[in-house]
């Protein structure tokens, strides 16, 4: 098995530190910013798909013409909405360790 | 003994106990497997499940962790029983129980379907325990908010070269987040931008200080000089104690602290808390490690300022107030808080970082890994503390870190505004965060109960103004040592949970359980120390004297030490039970659920 070089030791030494860096600082913008893409869209999903968790909403003609757009998004809708307890609750991410 | 010899200790520390103890541990006990799904990659949803790389997660989880903790214990630890034990604690406190903690924190929600611990402690241990966590959590959080608010509104009034730097900190994180969220700027510029203003405010320090000096004095003169309130202090006077006084001055910061918290708790978290975190956080890494560098040359560059010039050892049982006790057990453990081991990464690891961690291989260098990098901040207190003696505590920290930074060039005085600012910035960005958490568990505990507390304002409200009555007290290092225990309580809690864990899936649970024994008995015995000092040395004082808000205030820490006690023993009981039920049956694996937070 060839040994590595010193230019790929330090590259990769070089990639672990960027990353870290990123950790440290863009990490948790980059994880709100689609936290808040998240929200926009649940309120989104509540509207258009709602009863399909029981909530009375927009007729179905119109849900059936959204409805190929939304489906990969469906499941992990469903999942954050079970999780609350009530739907129209806002998550506070930060907060789940407590 | 010099600063270099201190951290080529600490860093041969590190890598032992990380090479030889954490890696067995993880090898052989947990059998961290890479090829197991983990809940970030079962339930990715993009946003709160999210597999993501080992090294940004290491990042990450660090400053998540990194806060006031490691910083203040050593400054105080070293005040009252010398730099030496307080160097033995970290040491051995990080290398058999802080980075257990918080790895296994970690590793039990990855077992656990990315659940929190109050969630696994439902399922685990008993239905009572999650609310009983609650309750403990609030008054923990109170605990460390009440002590955050009085230190730095006395660092605050007694320094005004600090106070541009504070109130630029904060309008800078407001653009900050209009600039990233609303303007899309890209995050370097807004960095440069922000963080840049920020720091020219901090070090021209020394040419603001006089003009803040003479507004507070304005402000003192509202009332004739007279102070607003007379207290007992029993840390005054070199720990003799001595009267007190709360000048409207102090209570003017003390205020502004109260509504830079309270609108950090209220207003949406990228508005205010997490801009300010940020800016706060680069002010603090560059002062950190500037001072760390300066620490190892300071040995050939800077002599002068490398040397310990505080006792290595003061005794037993240091000297508070007149009628106190402080014995080094249980009272150093507790202390010494973050930098050895602290419940508050157990707490945030669980869920914030859990449900991000991609691979278990990744589990150790992230939860533990991190720890022991937080050592590695305790330290640098340390020697900062040990090398500056003038002052009172934070004074002498603040001297010790600007004569490291020194070292690089820096004119003193500027290096220890910086000091003295970074100093302030986090214990400060951290305290509004306390009030968001604070908010939100009082919510989850009484909303039900009482409606009005659903409320985010009447929730802020009430946590706002418990921190404020506690700091009335004054005596700010009976507060953190209060919070120190209940944090270090919230880690051997931590810990319980774990072992109860590792019973019910029939694996060796001595690595959590004996240091979960120790820190358990520790904390509950410091805890009870710490409500009888405050009684003698501040509740009879002031009640021979008359005065009504330190009675208030310190009773209400007496109360709320017993509360936690009770809090404990309640959970204790409830794990022990549960414990010994799975080493007779070790439990069922746990069906596949959502995770609940």
């Amino acid at each position: 098995m060839p040994t590595r070089g010193f230019a790929d030791r330090f590259g990769a030494a070089w990639e672990a530190v960027r990353q870290f860096m990123y950790g440290l600082t863009g990490h948790e913008f980059a994880r709100h910013a689609v936290e808040m893409r998240h929200e926009m869209e649940a309120v989104f999903m509540v509207v258009t798909m709602g009863d399909l968790i029981g909530v009375p909403v927009l007729p179905p003609i119109y849900s059936l013409r959204l409805l190929p757009y939304v489906v990969p998004e469906i499941a992990t809708w469903k999942r954050h909405m079970v999780r609350r307890k009530e739907f129209w609750e806002k998550e506070e991410y930060d907060m789940h360790g407590v | 003994m010099n600063t270099l010899v201190a951290v080529i200790l600490g860093v041969i520390v590190v890598y032992l106990a990380y090479t030889q103890y954490a890696r067995r541990i993880d090898r052989s006990i947990i059998q961290s497997d890479p090829k197991r799904a983990t809940p970030a990659t079962l339930y990715m949803d993009g946003v709160d499940f999210m597999p993501t790389n080992r090294n940004i997660l290491f990042g990450y989880h660090f400053k998540s962790i990194a806060a006031a903790g490691p910083i203040i214990g050593a400054i105080v630890a070293a005040h009252l029983w010398g730099w030496l034990p307080a160097l033995i604690w970290l040491v051995l406190g990080v290398s058999f129980i802080g980075w257990a903690s918080d790895y296994s924190g970690i590793v039990i929600s990855v077992r656990n379907e990315g659940n929190s611990l109050s969630a696994t402690a439902h399922r685990l241990v008993s239905p009572r325990t999650r609310t009983i966590l609650f309750v403990f959590i609030f008054f923990y959080l109170l605990l460390v908010a009440g002590a955050f608010v009085g230190i730095m509104a006395t660092v605050l009034e007694s320094q005004p070269r600090v106070q541009l730097g504070v109130i630029m900190l904060t309008a800078m994180g407001l653009l900050l987040g209009q600039m990233l969220y609303r303007w899309r700027t890209g995050l370097v510029g807004a960095t440069v931008l922000t963080v840049g203003i920020t720091l020219l405010a901090i070090l021209t320090g020394p040419w603001t200080g006089d003009i803040f000096k003479a507004f507070n004095a304005g402000v003192n003169g509202l009332t004739a000089n007279a102070p607003l309130v007379t207290y007992f202090d029993p840390t005054l006077a070199g720990f003799k104690g001595a009267e007190a006084k709360i000048m409207p001055s102090l209570l003017l910061w003390a205020l502004g602290i109260a509504a830079f918290c309270y609108a950090g708790s209220v207003l949406p978290i990228w508005r205010m808390a997490q801009p300010v975190i940020y800016v706060g956080f680069w002010i603090t890494a560059m002062a950190m490690v500037l001072g760390l560098g300066g620490a190892v040359l300071a040995p050939f560059v800077k002599p002068e300022v490398a040397t310990f010039v505080i006792p290595a050892w003061k005794g037993w049982n240091a000297q508070l107030g007149p009628s106190g006790i402080m014995p080094l057990w249980p009272m150093l453990f507790v202390t010494i808080a973050c930098g050895a081991i602290s419940g508050w990464h157990a707490l945030f690891g669980a869920v914030g970082t859990a449900r991000q961690i991609e691979n278990e291989a990744d589990m150790l260098p992230v939860g533990g890994g991190s720890m022991f990098t937080e050592f590695l901040l305790g330290l640098l207190a340390l020697l900062a503390v040990s090398v500056g003696s003038k002052g009172a505590p934070v004074g002498a920290f603040a001297n010790g870190l600007g004569g490291f930074i020194s070292v690089w060039g820096v004119p003193l005085q500027y290096a220890v505004s910086l000091a003295f600012a970074a100093f302030i910035v986090i214990v400060l960005v951290v305290t509004q965060l306390l009030f968001r958490v604070m908010k939100v568990t009082l919510t989850e505990w009484l909303g039900d109960v009482i409606p009005p507390m659903r409320n985010q304002h009447v929730a802020s409200l009430i946590s706002v103004a418990l921190a404020l009555l506690l700091m009335m007290t004054g005596t700010w290092i009976y507060l953190w040592q209060l919070f120190g225990g209940a944090n270090q309580m919230m880690a051997a809690l931590a810990l319980l949970l774990v072992t109860v864990w590792l019973a019910s899936v029939g694996k060796n649970w001595l690595y959590a359980g004996l240091p979960m024994i120790f820190m358990y008995i520790t904390t509950a015995a410091s805890i009870l120390v710490t409500a009888y000092n405050i009684y003698y040395n501040v509740y009879q004082p002031n009640l021979a004297a008359g005065r009504t808000i330190p009675i208030v205030g310190s009773g209400l820490m007496v109360l709320v030490a017993i509360l936690l006690v009770v809090a404990a023993a309640f959970i204790g009981y409830d794990g022990f039970r549960a414990f010994r039920k799975y080493l007779r049956q070790p439990a069922a694996a746990p069906k596949a659920a959502p995770a609940r937070g």
